[in-house]
This record gives structure tokens, C-alpha cells and sequence, in this order.
């Protein structure tokens, strides 16, 4: 497909930005792209689709950013994605996990996947990161830039 | 009184609710599909300029954007004077390889992602295995197929819209930009991607699979959710032949009978009423005169299989031929059928596809036209669930004033509320347990007709189904959440 083979890694923002703070993932991948990464992959999704496990099978790492209604100590979290085929409940969108289970069971490959859930409060139809998410955006993209990106955006 | 109620239905675009009300003896009195999703798009586009309604519009929806793209666009097409022959046939051919490639990519979500698990593995089946997933695993080949299909119509969209969801393309007139050499490349010789050859021939194994699958299930195709209605779709001009993207307005009853004969797009308010009810918010188009209880129409891949008088292109128009013998050359009320439907509409597509990726005009620098500007715009297509009609005015000074939109699925809501019916009346009614199964079939019905209730977007672990019967007075008797 289009996608450059040759890159490592895939950063997934997943939301909609005109659903306020469900705009987190996409929010992230804007401020992420300021850093010039070499070798890595933006996708801008509304949800993930049974063809991004085909997607991420022409990667080495994969890393799924969404907002989330979970109340998060920090205002985000940050974890390993775990293959698994348990919530593959009965609608059209799939969650990362079931992206990553579908990509080992389709086409033999499973990246290392890491999830970033960064919390958000409001979700109506309006542009826009509410005040208290935009200040969970920003400590989570200062952790990963610090922790992360060395690691798993250079490797 | 008991009421059943299936909240979400699942394997949808969007959010809809079904309620249906037995008495003291499990009988089904009355049923409802509801939406419960307010939206309000043709209120908040007033007041905007005319040029951006293609562009706002879009964001109707998150599955078939392209298809109001290309309805406003045709609307605000005349806005500046443009009719739909009169735009530069570069601009016209990039316009309908961009709807096919939607078109394309929106059948193959719907069969592969959201009808198969039904069709594979039984309506009654495990609910935790009626799902792509387990679709994937259990039919490995299927599943890439479906994938790369569905990938090949989104790079059709991403190349001429710039992305996959609400790109650009159209713009007043025609087109912003021609489709490059190298564009077309990718799709005719690049080994990047799977040939446009290749998606004629797994479009065809797909239909094969499907006709296997009648040959089977014939009894139950035949007799699920079959029930009279009119069907309505958009026709060729020139021969009544299948056209998705400019053509006349042509209805049939449930017999066969025109009952809407080839009305141009400019005419349709003439011909169609919107009726209301106060349990949802989608609407109940209807022909004047036939009146609301008489007068709706299926509208879809099997409307318009049956209302077309052929299809332009060899291969489909052999499945065509196939499928009208199904049902003795009359018309088709069965609702299963529309899975067949579809997927011959899925090999047109991709034999249009590969007509116009091989035509010259799409490399030309002829994109736009200009005309007399008027204060009306009407823009009629075929989307992949149906006929949506997008209806503008503006005012001097630009705004629109009003707009009307009449989604494929606001026309199929009376036929779904039928679907429900049937199954409530057929699966449920009177049976002294309710299984989830028998759930499912109402979910089956309404699922034929791909209908896109809304674009909603979710966080992280949101997307319940949660299942609730109550007696008649609202009290919780049983639930069930999957």
C-alpha cells in the first residue's frame, strides 16, 4: 500500500476533534509532529478498522493514542497493548487489542503496541480541548518526548 | 404489557433503538425502530456561504462522506450556474471515480465487516462469535480479501479527496485537481496495491460465494423479512439503466408497477412529503400520491437492481440477469436479497473503476465551469445505502437560507420499521422464551439495509449493547449487556 514500508513505527490518534476532548488522540499526534521524527507514521483515525491490522503488520511498533472517559491518576496512562481477542464485541469498530491479535493471526506479524490513554471530560458536538485535557495533552506528551521517544521512535 | 428493548442495534453506523411491546402471552402488539440520535445538520448550515456546504456537510458522516460531498456539490454546482452536463468530462469522470471508490469501499465494510458473521456463522450463533474478528480467523482468505477491497476504495478516495475520510474534490464547478500519471499508476501498475483486474475477479468470487450461499439457504432468504413495498432509485437518462451518480428519479410498487416514472432531480419536491412521528427523529419521506401509509419506497442496492433496466457493464450486468431469475424476472421484495444486490453493484464499481482509471479525460486540466449564478440548487445521487438528496437555496448575498437533506436511510426508515415488524411478528410473537438469538434477527433485518444512523465517535472502552425488558409499566424485568 501507499504507506512507506520502511518506517518503524505508527502512532494512531484516534477521536474525533470536533467532539471537544475527544480530539485528544489526533491533538497529540499534532504536537508529536513538531518533533520531526524520522522513520515514523501519523494515522488520524475516527476508529480503527479491521484494515489497520493489515496496517500495522508493515511495522516494527505501533502505538494507539485515544482519549479516555477512565479516571486516570496523572491524566494519562501509558501501557503495553496485549493481543487479545476478548473485546471483540458484536459492532464495527475494534479496539487496539483486537487490531494487534488480527495482525499475528493475518498476517503473521505483531509489532511491539503500546496504548496511550489520555483523560478528557466533555465530548460535545464543539471544537476544542476543554482547559483540564489540554493540560492532561501536554503532561503526556512531555512524558512520552522524555521517556518514550528515544526508545521507541529511534530504536 | 412487556416491551423488549435492543439498544444499541449493532453492526450499524450509528445509534438506533428498537422497543417492541408484547402482551401477558408473549403476543407482539406493536414495534418500533427508532433514532435516537438528534443532529440538526440542515439548521446549522444556514448562514453559511454556499461554497463550504460540500465540505460541511461531510461531516454527516464518518463512513459515506463522499456521498454528501458529491450531493452538495451537485447542488451548489447549479448555485453557480453548472448543470451536471455541463461540467468538463474531466471533472464529471474524476467526480464518479471518486463515488465509485466510495461506493466500492462501502459494500465491502458492510458485507465483509457487518453482514458475513450472520451469513457464516448463523444468525443464531454464539453472539461472542458473530463478529469480523472471528470472521478473520475462521476464514483467513475471505477476510484479506474484504480488507484489501475495501483499502483499494479508500485509496481511490485518499488519491482524488487527499484523504480517506472527508477529503476534498469538489469544488463549485467541477474539480481542484486532475488525477496525475502517477496517480494512476499506482492503481493500473503498481505492485503496491492489488490490480483494479483483481478487484473485478474477487468481487465475482464474492457474488459466487453468495449464489452458493442461496443455493443452501434459499428458503430462508426467500422468506425472511420478505415483505411488499415500493422501491425507488435514480435511472439512466438515456436507457433506464443502473446510474449512481446523475440520473432521473424512477419508483416501482410491489408489484412492478411505475409508480414514479424517470422524474428529473429538479423535480422531486413536487413528488415527495417528509411525514414525523414523535418516538424518533428521523423522518418518513413518502410520494404525494400515494400518501404516507401507502407511498414509501425501499431505496438501496436492491431498489435499484430492481428499478434499473439493465447495468452498463458486461460482468454485472451477467449477475443482474442471474439474480432478476431468482425471482422469475419480477420484482424483488426480499429483504436478504439486498446482500446479492450489493455485491453486484460492488463488481459495476469495479469494472467503472477500471473504465475510467484507463480513460485519458481524467489527466486533463479542464476542471471547472462557470455559469449564471441562480439562488437554487438541487443535488440528487445514489449513495451506497441509497438515494440522498441534498436541496439548497441561498440569498444574495450568498448564505443559505435553507436546506433540505433526505438521507438514503430517512427513506428506508419505513421499510426497516417493517422489517422489525415482520420479525416481531414471525420470530417472536407468541414464543414463551425470547432468546438472544431471536434478538439478533431483528438486528439481521434492519442490518440489510447498511443503514448509517449517525456518525458517532467513541473513547476508549465505550460501545455497549444493553438489552432491557420491561414490563408495561417501564419496571426492569430482565437484562442482558454484550
Amino acid at each position: 500500500m501507499r504507506e512507506n514500508v520502511e518506517n518503524k513505527c505508527i502512532i494512531f490518534g484516534i477521536g474525533n476533534s470536533g467532539r471537544q476532548d475527544d480530539g485528544l488522540g489526533w491533538a497529540f499526534l499534532d504536537l508529536l509532529k513538531k518533533n520531526e521524527f524520522e522513520k515514523v507514521s501519523f494515522e488520524y483515525k475516527y476508529q480503527l478498522q479491521i484494515e489497520d491490522a493489515e496496517l500495522i503488520s508493515n511495522y516494527d511498533s505501533v502505538i494507539f493514542v485515544d482519549a479516555s472517559k477512565n479516571d486516570l491518576m496523572i491524566g494519562y496512562k501509558f501501557d503495553t497493548c496485549r493481543a487479545s481477542n476478548k473485546y471483540c464485541f458484536s459492532t464495527h469498530a475494534l479496539v487496539p487489542e483486537t487490531i494487534l491479535y488480527l495482525s499475528e493471526h493475518l498476517y503473521n506479524h505483531k509489532p511491539k503496541a503500546f496504548i496511550l490513554e489520555i483523560q478528557g471530560y466533555e465530548w460535545e458536538l464543539k471544537n476544542g480541548l476543554t482547559k483540564k485535557a489540554s493540560d492532561n495533552l501536554n503532561r503526556a506528551t512531555e512524558f512520552f518526548n522524555q521517556k518514550y521517544s528515544s526508545d521507541i521512535l529511534k530504536a | 404489557m412487556k416491551k423488549l428493548v435492543i439498544d444499541p442495534v449493532t453492526r450499524v453506523e450509528g445509534h438506533g433503538k428498537v422497543t417492541i411491546h408484547l402482551d401477558e402471552n408473549n403476543k407482539v402488539k406493536d414495534s418500533f425502530f427508532h433514532i435516537v440520535e438528534f443532529r440538526g445538520f440542515e439548521r446549522f448550515i444556514q448562514g453559511h456561504p454556499y461554497w463550504e456546504a460540500p465540505v460541511l456537510v461531510q461531516r454527516l458522516c464518518g463512513i459515506c462522506p463522499v456521498s454528501h460531498h458529491l450531493a452538495a456539490a451537485k447542488a451548489i454546482d447549479q448555485i453557480v450556474g453548472v448543470n451536471p452536463e455541463d461540467l468538463s468530462l474531466t471533472a464529471q469522470k474524476i467526480r464518479k471515480l471518486l463515488h465509485f471508490g466510495q461506493l466500492f469501499q462501502s459494500h465491502a465494510l458492510h458485507f465483509f465487516y457487518l453482514a458475513s458473521p450472520d451469513l457464516l456463522f448463523g444468525v443464531n450463533a454464539d453472539p461472542a462469535k458473530r463478529n469480523v474478528a472471528e470472521v478473520a480467523i475462521e476464514h483467513t482468505d475471505l477476510a484479506k480479501k474484504g480488507i484489501l477491497m475495501r483499502k483499494f476504495g479508500q485509496e481511490i478516495i485518499k488519491t482524488i479527496a487527499g484523504k480517506r475520510i472527508h477529503g476534498i474534490s469538489a469544488v463549485p464547478g467541477g474539480v481542484h485537481k486532475k488525477i496525475t500519471l502517477q496517480d494512476r499508476d499506482y492503481f493500473l501498475n503498481s505492485k503496491d496495491i492489488p490490480s483494479i483486474d483483481a478487484m473485478i475477479n474477487w468481487s465475482k468470487e464474492i457474488i459466487d460465494f453468495l449464489k452458493g450461499y442461496h443455493d443452501v439457504n434459499k428458503k430462508w432468504l426467500d422468506e425472511f423479512a420478505d415483505y411488499p413495498s415500493g422501491h425507488l432509485g435514480l435511472v439512466n437518462k438515456e436507457n433506464g439503466f443502473l446510474e449512481l451518480y446523475d440520473g432521473n428519479l424512477r419508483a416501482l410498487d410491489a408489484n412492478g408497477k411505475v409508480i414514479l416514472n424517470d422524474v428529473p432531480n429538479d423535480d422531486y419536491i413536487q413528488y415527495f412529503n417528509e411525514g414525523v412521528e414523535k418516538w424518533t427523529y428521523l423522518k418518513f419521506p413518502y410520494l404525494k400520491d400515494l400518501g404516507k401509509d401507502k407511498g414509501w419506497n425501499r431505496v438501496g442496492p436492491l431498489a435499484r437492481i430492481n428499478v434499473c433496466n439493465g447495468i452498463e457493464t458486461p460482468l454485472a450486468e451477467e449477475e443482474r440477469i442471474i439474480f432478476k431469475l431468482a425471482t422469475h424476472n419480477k420484482i424483488n421484495n426480499k429483504t436478504m436479497y439486498s446482500h446479492w444486490a450489493r455485491l453486484i453493484e460492488m463488481l459495476y464499481c469495479a469494472e467503472m473503476m477500471k473504465n475510467l482509471l484507463n480513460d485519458e479525460d481524467i489527466l486533463s486540466n479542464d476542471l471547472v465551469r462557470k455559469g449564471e449564478r441562480r439562488n437554487e440548487g438541487i443535488g440528487i445521487i445514489e449513495a451506497p445505502r441509497g438515494t440522498l438528496i441534498h436541496h439548497y437555496e441561498v440569498d444574495d448575498k450568498d448564505r443559505i437560507t435553507r436546506c433540505n437533506l433526505i438521507v438514503s436511510t430517512t427513506h428506508n426508515n419505513e421499510p426497516m420499521n417493517q422489517a422489525v415488524k415482520w420479525v416481531a411478528k414471525n420470530v417472536i410473537s407468541g414464543e414463551p422464551t425470547i432468546t438472544e438469538g431471536m434478538l439478533n434477527q431483528v438486528e439481521v433485518a434492519i442490518r440489510a439495509y447498511d443503514p448509517c444512523l449517525s456518525c458517532a465517535t467513541h473513547a476508549l472502552g465505550q460501545m455497549p449493547l444493553h438489552v432491557t425488558l420491561l414490563d408495561h409499566n417501564g419496571n426492569l424485568l430482565d437484562e442482558r449487556k454484550r
